[in-house]
């Protein structure tokens, strides 16, 4: 009894640091993105609330929880609320199995950055991304709205055929490194060369389109394209219901899985010792923040495909690319032994 | 009271109540929310008992990948044809549910139970790891019906396209 109880509190604790931080980093990360949406299209972003917009999340976020909430009269009232927590929820579950670091000792505790690492991370990563795709479906039908239910069903559409394209493309950096848990696969990565990035480019396409298309980022953002669609799947909710959606797509499913990409092909925290003790975590940070822009820039660029091209490109190009990549790695691991 | 019995405990309770919800909510959206909710519900069992792949996987395949073509159908019903209850079907379906349930009480008692006795034990489990546990024994001993699994699955995808191309074709005729 008294080991359950410190196991929860331990539990407890981590996961409450996890999200809390979770909530301010997705906070600021809206600014990084405005105040880089506006240099790419040549305008300062916000400037007024405070030093160059620095307190302008703060500002977001008393509107958003201040504002009134707008129910309309022909929604379906319990799934419309759920279905703003259903696509939060998982999208924040997901850094459950994530690892930030390796185990690290402060005061003669072993303090582990990572809540749990079961060895099956990588696929419950992948099922808890994949479960808030029913926020968004949910959404649609709740909303009892004509653009809402296109946005939905786009969105459904989209992810079924990205879903096996990512499901693929991770099989490569698995077979290279011969483990699921996450942790043992940036083991498996050492030195400059060794990350899987050399080894698997195609891979790392596929997993950059998927990770496009599973977030909504803009050249496959269907499912909310506001200029056919209002706001998609988002039209109907106000307040913090609605601030809720583009919290889970746009910053914390893009943040976790952009440090998925940075654990399977960039080495994880694997980095020269140059900042002392705390140089893993620098080191994954300032990775997971090159992916992040990386995405940002590709959203801010390009325009939007049509939705029958998306899912084209899924099943026609994406998956048979997936497939050669698998078989020849599979050739080469038998061939190295 | 240890955390796998709690956790044993509050997952069969999820996983039937929402089975209830399943078979009587009156909205066909809220059945299918319920069967997600179950599924899950499930896969927390597999992971109580230390078969983390059989979780994940009941996540990933039952609970979304398959479940979501039903949702993609079922959100697109009219919602009073989905509200709709025909007596005349009961007829049919109380006996044949009754004698699938009977068939699932006598496999799980004398086919399942007698042989739940695997050949890894813990022990190895601890060593191996469930993939490696899964993946030797469904490419050798089960090698031949995985294979045949595969081929149906197979000849019901080319079924499908068949089947899908064909309604093409006429409505580009008339």
């Amino acid at each position: 009894m008294k080991e359950l109880i410190l196991i929860s509190i331990g539990i407890g604790i981590k996961s409450l640091i996890f999200i809390i931080g979770m909530f301010l980093l997705a906070a600021y990360l809206t600014l990084i993105e405005r105040k880089f949406a506006g240099h790419v299209q040549q305008r300062p972003g916000p400037l007024h609330v405070g030093f160059h917009g620095l307190l302008q999340p703060i500002a977001d976020a008393l509107k958003v929880l201040t504002k009134e909430d707008i129910v309309p009269n022909f929604v379906d009232k319990y799934l419309f609320y759920l279905a703003s927590l259903m696509a939060f929820v998982p999208a924040i579950m997901i850094l459950a199995v994530i690892p930030f670091g390796e185990p690290i000792n402060i005061f003669g505790y072993e303090i582990k950055p990572y809540i749990s690492d079961v060895n099956v991370g990588l696929i419950l990563a992948l099922a808890f991304g994949s479960i808030s795709i029913y926020g968004v479906i949910f959404a649609g039908w709740a909303s009892n709205s004509k653009y809402p239910m296109i946005g939905g069903l786009r969105k459904a559409a989209v992810l079924i055929g990205y879903e096996v394209a990512l499901g693929f493309a991770l099989v490569g950096p698995i077979m290279l490194a011969g483990t699921f848990s996450l942790r043992e696969i940036v083991e498996a990565q050492q030195g400059f060369f060794g990350a899987f990035i050399w080894y698997q480019p195609l891979a790392f396409i596929v997993f950059l389109f998927s990770i496009l298309a599973e977030t909504g980022r803009t050249p496959f953002d269907v499912q909310e394209a506001e200029a056919e669609l209002v706001a998609g799947y988002n039209t109907e909710y106000s307040g913090m219901k609605f601030g809720l959606f583009p919290l889970a797509e746009w910053y914390i499913a893009t943040f976790v899985l952009s440090a998925i990409a940075v654990i399977l092909f960039f080495g994880g925290w694997n980095g020269p010792h140059i900042f002392g003790p705390i140089s893993p975590y620098i080191w994954f940070l300032a990775k997971l923040f090159l992916v992040f822009m990386f995405l940002l820039w590709v959203h801010w660029t390009l325009p939007r495909y049509r939705v029958d091209q998306i899912t084209e490109i899924a099943w026609k190009v994406m998956l048979p690319l997936t497939f050669i990549n698998i078989f020849i790695t599979a050739i080469i691991v038998i061939i190295k032994g | 009271m240890d955390l796998h019995a709690i956790a044993f405990w509050s997952f069969s309770a999820l996983a039937v109540i929402s089975a209830f919800g399943v078979v009587f909510a009156k909205n066909i959206v809220y059945n299918i929310l319920s069967l997600i909710a179950a599924l899950i519900a499930v896969s927390g069992l597999f992971f109580n008992l230390g078969a983390e792949l059989l979780g994940a996987l009941q996540i990933l395949i039952y609970a979304v990948a398959i479940v979501v073509f039903y949702v993609l159908v079922i959100s697109t019903v009219p919602e009073y044809k989905g509200q709709s209850v025909d007596p005349k079907y009961m007829l049919i379906s109380i006996p044949t549910g009754f004698a699938i349930f009977l068939e699932l009480s006598y496999v799980s008692i004398y086919g399942a139970w007698a042989s739940s006795t695997g050949i890894f034990t813990p022990e190895v489990m601890q060593d191996v790891g469930n993939i490696k546990a899964v993946s030797s024994m469904l490419f050798t001993k089960y090698l031949f019906p995985f294979e045949v699994a595969s081929l149906i699955l197979l000849v019901a995808m080319i079924g499908a396209i068949l089947l899908g191309r064909k309604e093409q074709v006429m409505e580009e005729n008339q």
